[in-house]
């Protein structure tokens, strides 16, 4: 069953950057989708139209079946406690504790009054303490989070989204600030995500060799337009290089190491 | 490679570059603006030079007049004593220069940081913001003493105007220190929320204060200072009571130097303290505690 579908986007920020042109997709529930595409092709643009972060040109997206373009300013946010967002810059509170930034995750069900003042009830803390636990991020409880790691900083990120309780995860370039280890870290927790508790997951990511290995499914992106859709398995050097144009020498991509998980 | 060609040609021809040039080479850039810079420079010298020399001294004799300075300074600064005023009566005007202080500071930052919330263009529209700065522009343009004055027509001088004037200042100097540090806020963190589904004051009091409570507190704190001074200095010049009083009664109308002089340590060591407490502050919210 789709959970989300986009029909004809198509994002011009001004006269000459046309950053999405007739983009379609249908994303189905629990799916794990990696879009990939050079720099500037549109990913981030695409990610934010889904939760109206950015307002599109044309075309609209329904999610669960709702039109999003359509929603009035309540709805619009009612619609966004639904989508976790993850970030490469984590864009947590750095003054504030991790446990305080993952609760942040609740202040969309809130009311004004409870968000200002930061009150949260016994589930929610219980629901945070958990997530915490999941994360690994025992230890760092009560640490602000300009002390974490850049790792944990994203281990945060997370919390911050699971707890929002969304359906759909939108990650732009979530391991685009971290090294390997954490890396692998952030993926695997993400992969977890969509397979253990069937959140559908939407991921910018610049390398094709993590795509390939943790994907559902793989969407190509190349100066706007949606160049390929598939299967991991379906992915060819040449499909990489139409997609990535004349900088697909200098990535030195992998094909033969796809699929691991 | 081919990169590597163009800097090798660009290196080995340096066609008209300056190091091929003869004169001997300027780390300086002389421009317009040197130049005039130099000049005023110069011409400010020579007209201070020439000013000491044409002065009319009349009957001043130098040598006698710095003498007595430094006697009159000695009298201040090392035979401090009270005498029209009682301890307790001076320490109570302190008290009341300070209530001065701590009103006036503390009405001005509430007002400047709900202000400077939708003067900072990160949190606001961009209509309100202008609209809201030019406000401000204006109003620290105009000294804090001359806004006392403006609003002593109105009530009269004394505290009233003093209050009044002093927080009309205050407000203007922090709703632009206060959304300059909104403003630097990364503009990351507001996105994060509002796509979570938080909403503008959530955000402001879950995100932009808390990240930007140091600079807050440190720039009211500041004013802070310059408040007790203008509170010194209205208890003087308007009338408003308090310490600053108590200096003019003594030294204008009593002309007793060593009164002044006690007053005067009074206030410096109250300036210590605010100085001591808010370096401890600063210290302990940027988080190296
Ligand atoms: N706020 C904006 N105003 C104008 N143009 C923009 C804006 N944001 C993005 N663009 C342009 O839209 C195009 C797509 O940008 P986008 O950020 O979606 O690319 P991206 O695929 O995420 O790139 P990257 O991999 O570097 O993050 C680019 O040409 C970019 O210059
Ligand atoms: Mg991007």
């Amino acid at each position: 069953m789709p959970l989300l579908e986009i029909k004809n986007l198509t994002k011009k920020y001004n006269a000459d950057t046309l950053a999405l042109s007739d983009v379609n997709l249908t994303i189905n529930e629990g799916e794990f989708v990696s879009v990939i595409g050079p720099s500037g092709a549109g990913k981030s643009t695409l990610l934010r139209c889904i939760n109206r972060m950015i307002e599109a040109s044309s075309g609209y997206i329904l999610f669960d079946g709702v039109n999003v373009s359509t929603l009035s300013k309540n709805e619009l946010r009612n619609l966004r406690t639904k989508i976790g967002m993850i970030f490469q810059h984590y864009n947590l509170v750095d003054r504030l504790s991790v446990i305080e930034n993952i609760l942040h995750g609740r202040l969309g069900y809130k009311n004004t009054f409870e968000g200002i003042f930061g009150i949260y009830n016994e589930e929610e803390k219980k629901s945070a303490f958990k997530i915490i636990e999941i994360l690994g991020l025992k230890e760092q409880v009560y640490k602000r989070c300009d002390q974490l790691s850049g790792g944990q900083k994203q281990r945060v990120g997370i919390g911050r989204a699971l707890i929002q309780k969304p359906r759909l995860m939108l990650c732009d370039e979530p391991i685009a600030s971290l090294d390997p280890n954490a890396s692998k870290i952030i993926m695997d927790h993400l992969r977890n995500i969509s397979s253990k508790m069937g959140i559908t997951c939407l991921v910018n990511l610049h390398q094709v060799n993590v795509a390939l290995k943790y994907s559902d499914r793989i969407i190509g992106i190349n100066s706007s337009k949606v160049v390929f859709d598939g299967a991991p398995s379906e992915m060819t050097s040449d499909i990489v290089y139409s997609i990535y144009g004349s900088e697909a020498e200098e990535l030195d991509i992998d094909i033969g190491g796809r699929n691991a998980s | 490679m081919q990169m590597e060609e163009t800097l090798n040609t660009a290196w080995e021809e340096p066609s008209n570059d300056i190091s091929n040039d003869e004169r001997p080479m300027s780390i300086r850039k002389i421009s317009k603006a040197s130049i005039v810079m130099n000049a005023t420079l110069l011409f400010l010298a020579i007209v201070s030079i020439y000013a000491f020399f044409t002065f009319d001294y009349k009957n001043v004799n130098l040598i006698e007049a710095f003498s007595s300075t430094f006697y009159n300074l000695k009298i201040v600064f090392l035979e401090p004593h009270l005498k029209h005023f009682s301890v307790h009566e001076t320490i109570w005007q302190l008290i009341v220069t300070l209530g001065l202080t701590v009103l006036t500071t503390l009405i001005g930052s509430v007002i400047a940081l709900f202000f400077g919330l939708f003067a900072a263009q990160n949190l606001s529209t961009k209509l309100a913001s202008n609209i809201i700065k030019a406000v401000v522009a204006f109003i620290r343009a105009v000294p804090t003493v001359l806004w006392v004055l403006i609003f002593a027509v109105a009530a009269g001088l004394g505290s009233v105007a003093a209050v009044i004037g002093i927080t009309f200042h205050t407000i203007g100097y922090l709703i632009k220190a206060f959304s300059e540090s909104f403003e630097e806020l990364d503009k990351g963190v507001i996105e994060a929320l509002k796509g979570s589904g938080a909403n503008w004051w959530q955000i402001v009091f879950q995100a932009v204060i808390p990240s930007c409570a140091s600079y807050l507190i440190s720039w009211t704190f500041l004013r802070f200072e310059i408040n007790f001074t203008y509170a010194i200095l209205m208890g003087a010049a308007a009338g408003a009571g308090g310490i600053g009083f108590d200096l003019y009664m003594a030294g204008g109308h009593y002309f007793d130097l060593r009164e002044v002089g006690f007053i005067t340590y009074i206030i410096l060591a109250v300036a210590l303290v605010l100085e001591v407490i808010s370096t401890r502050m600063k210290v302990k919210l940027s988080g190296f505690d």
